[in-house]
């Protein structure tokens, strides 16, 4: 009965981590820091080349919320540069005019009748949506209905991403008592349509430039209708991750959709960001006990309104809360909390903040490591000799850091050497266990350096013994005076110990002893390996084999010899074509079994041997068959 | 004693001749075909036994030239001992259907055979 029940627990209990970690909001990864800015800024910043350079600097800005250098040339440059003939430049003129104060221009009929015109359903979305804009910017009337018809009529034959963007941003131009309904709509179908990279990034295929120009989009036509965007938070917070992710611009257009999502992202109706970050290391000390903490939007602004809290601080090993519910305080830009008031142990803490005071923040909650440093100290540190056989008292010898123990310790083969000590926070005195305490021992003649850990007991006080006969293999044997250091170490500590504790001097039984002590060079060449070839097998002599190839044919002398004895002949020998045709053939198969042997494969000798053999049997056959009649006869 | 003596000379005598009995039989009673036949089988032998006593001598290496060899002179006595059956006019009633010819064709092919073997092993 124990098997389902711990394991039903354990489906539980995934089950309930796999639903927190989706609860868990994302936490933004990439933002605008001021160089960032800076960047963006100087991208946009440029000379301009046409009406849509300028269109894109000016506007561009203005959404980072900085004033163009020189407005009043500015100014000049648009009115010279504008093609009054084309729809797009009237666009670029009419939003930089807008942009820019002081800047007065006058709309000509013939200017005002192409835009109207430019109006319909015949013309492309990009079209529509620089008609409606300039018209709107230029201030001039507009028929929102017949616009919203003809957009609604286009979006319907244009399904790409960039143009139902485009018919976004003509939505937001048009008078609020048009039903802009459908258009509004169709953020939540762009929304879809955006592809989700590892769950971090969330962007269009078309790249960061549509959609940080869709993000800029969506909000100025939810400010603009009074509807909340169909966006999640943690979409939201993906589709910022992806587009401040690129640091450097390649054209104007790419920084100005950036410097437009930003602008939007920090000033809309709905959704604010926020950036909450240490300011520098997340970590506090004795001597720097304050955390702090620097809150921004996503342009780095600090959001100085805000009212930030500390929900709780746990410890990172013991899960101990140790604070909770304290607010953090202003400091000029920066929110603060001493930490170290109350007293926390060295280590790692987590610490969940929230930040509060707008209805609209998101992402307005993150978890932080926080560390606590301290120093250690050490204390009580006893060496001593301590006797094998139990009859002499150990001689101990008591150290202070970090002065070095006056004389020197022996360790042989009759008596141990031992070191004891303790390790304590200097601030609170309360005992520490590191992650580093090794005793190290360098021999000073040969080089050689043999690192032990000391552990600590139950009373967490450290202990280390060297006993020759145990360890002589870390130490190849090897007597002579060792200098005894101890190193400290952790990633909470401040201060890191390296102490040269005391000399000892160690002696290994002499039969043990190495001739030359060596040092462990890995890095020299080693012996060659010699390749053994297969050994060729024992043959018989020369000569032997020849004289049993000459051997081998005197039982052929012999046979020849008893055939004529016997009185073996061929004088029935008859010449008729079969008969010479069979003992051609013979022969000839005679043959092919030799080039058989030197040469050929057996395929190729059962081909010719089923030519000659064919041919032999068939002669074969004739000759044997007259020898038969003629024997019968 | 001279019984022993007599009885080991007498034995001696009659293997002796017992031996010279089967030879004056052999010399007159077989036909000179089966004579030419049986050198031929005898040639074979000695070759066959020349190539065994040789790789006692000086190791099987190589093993496959020495057995290819071998059962060369094994095939081709069997094979020649098969012809002298078939061809032997005292085992006629045994031999209906064949006759000297085709027992010869068919001696012919088997070694065709038999050294298309021998010649592919031989290495």
């Amino acid at each position: 009965m124990a098997a389902p029940g711990p394991r039903l627990r354990l489906a539980a209990a995934i089950s309930l981590l796999l639903l927190l970690a989706g609860a868990q909001a994302l936490a933004p990864s990439h933002r605008l820091t001021s160089r960032d800015l800076a960047r963006l800024r100087a991208a946009l910043e440029r000379p301009f080349a046409d009406v849509q350079a300028a269109y894109y600097s000016i506007v561009g800005l203005d959404s980072l919320g900085v004033r163009v250098a020189d407005e009043k040339a500015a100014c000049n440059f648009v009115k010279s540069h504008v093609d009054s003939s084309s729809v797009d430049s009237l666009f670029y003129a009419a939003q930089s005019i807008r942009v820019l104060s002081g800047c007065e221009v006058t709309i000509s009929n013939e200017t005002r009748e192409l835009l109207l015109a430019a109006v319909s359903e015949d013309s492309s979305i990009t079209q529509i949506f620089h008609a409606v804009g300039a018209l709107s910017s230029f201030g001039l009337p507009l028929a929102s209905q017949e616009a919203l018809s003809a957009l609604t009529a286009r979006l319907s034959k244009e399904e790409n991403v960039l143009a139902t963007i485009q018919a976004l941003e003509t939505a937001s131009y048009l008078s609020q008592q048009a039903d802009l309904s459908g258009i509004v709509e169709e953020i939540e179908d762009l929304v879809a349509r955006l592809d989700d990279l590892g769950g971090v990034y969330l962007q269009f295929e078309e790249g960061i430039e549509t959609t940080a120009l869709f993000v800029a989009a969506a909000y100025k036509l939810s400010d603009h209708v009074g509807t909340e965007p169909a966006m999640k938070e943690d979409q939201i917070i993906q589709l910022m991750n992806a587009i401040f992710s690129k640091k450097n611009f390649e054209t104007l257009s790419e920084a100005f959709s950036v410097a437009c999502a930003a602008g939007s992202l920090s000033r809309n109706h709905y959704h604010l960001p926020v950036i909450i970050v240490p300011d520098g290391p997340a970590a506090v000390s004795h001597h720097q006990p304050v955390l702090r903490l620097q809150v921004t939007d996503v342009m780095s602004q600090p959001l100085t309104q805000a009212s930030v809290k500390l929900d709780y601080a746990k410890s990172a090993s013991s899960k101990a809360t140790v604070l909770q519910q304290t607010p953090f305080t202003l400091s000029g830009d920066v929110f603060e909390l001493n930490f170290m008031n109350v007293k926390p142990a060295s280590g790692y803490y987590d610490f969940s903040i929230s930040v509060d005071g707008d209805k609209r923040f998101i992402a307005n909650k993150v978890e932080l490591k926080v560390k606590v440093s301290t120093e250690v100290g050490i204390t009580n540190v006893d060496l001593s000799t301590v006797d094998k056989d139990q009859s002499i008292a150990p001689k101990t010898t008591r150290v202070a850091y970090p002065a070095k123990a006056k004389g020197s310790f022996t360790a042989d083969s009759h008596q141990n050497f031992a070191l004891s000590f303790q390790l304590i926070d200097v601030n609170s005195g309360a005992e520490l266990i590191p992650h580093q305490t090794f005793v190290r021992l360098h021999n000073q003649k040969t080089g050689q350096e043999v690192v032990f850990v000391a552990e600590p007991d139950s009373k967490n006080v450290y202990k280390f013994e060297l006993d020759t006969s145990e360890r002589k293999t870390e130490f190849d044997s090897a007597s002579g005076t060792y200098t005894l250091y101890l190193i400290i170490g952790d990633a909470t500590l401040e201060n890191p110990i390296l102490w040269n504790v005391a000399d000892v001097v160690i002696k290994f039984p002499e039969e043990d002893a190495p001739s030359t002590v060596q040092s462990k060079n890995l890095f020299v060449p080693k012996p060659e390996i010699q390749h053994l070839f297969r050994e060729p097998e024992k043959r018989p002599p020369t000569v032997v084999s020849n004289t049993f190839t000459a051997l081998i044919l005197s039982p052929l002398l012999l046979l020849l010899i008893l055939w004529i004895k016997i009185g073996a002949n061929i004088s029935n020998f008859s010449f008729a074509p079969s008969t010479i045709v069979f003992h051609l053939g013979h022969a000839a198969m005679l043959g092919l079994m030799y080039v058989y042997w030197t040469q050929l494969n057996m395929f190729q000798t059962l081909k010719y041997l089923a030519i000659l053999g064919g041919v032999t049997f068939l002669a074969g056959n004739r000759m044997l068959a007259q020898k038969a009649v003629k024997r019968t006869h | 004693m001279s019984g022993a003596a007599g009885s080991g000379a007498g034995a001696a005598g009659s293997v002796g001749s017992v031996v010279r009995r089967f030879l004056v039989e052999y010399g007159s009673g077989t036909p000179s075909r089966l004579k030419v036949l049986d050198a031929y089988l005898l040639y074979v032998l000695l070759t066959g036994a020349l190539q065994f006593g040789y790789c006692l001598g000086v190791g099987t290496f190589p093993f496959n030239s020495f057995l290819s060899g071998f059962i060369s002179a094994v095939g081709s006595f069997i094979l020649g001992v098969c012809l002298r059956i078939q061809i032997n006019p005292q085992n006629k009633g045994e031999f209906q259907g064949i006759s000297p010819e085709r027992a010869f064709a068919d001696f012919l092919f088997a070694n065709t055979i038999l050294h298309l073997v021998v010649i592919n092993f031989v290495g």
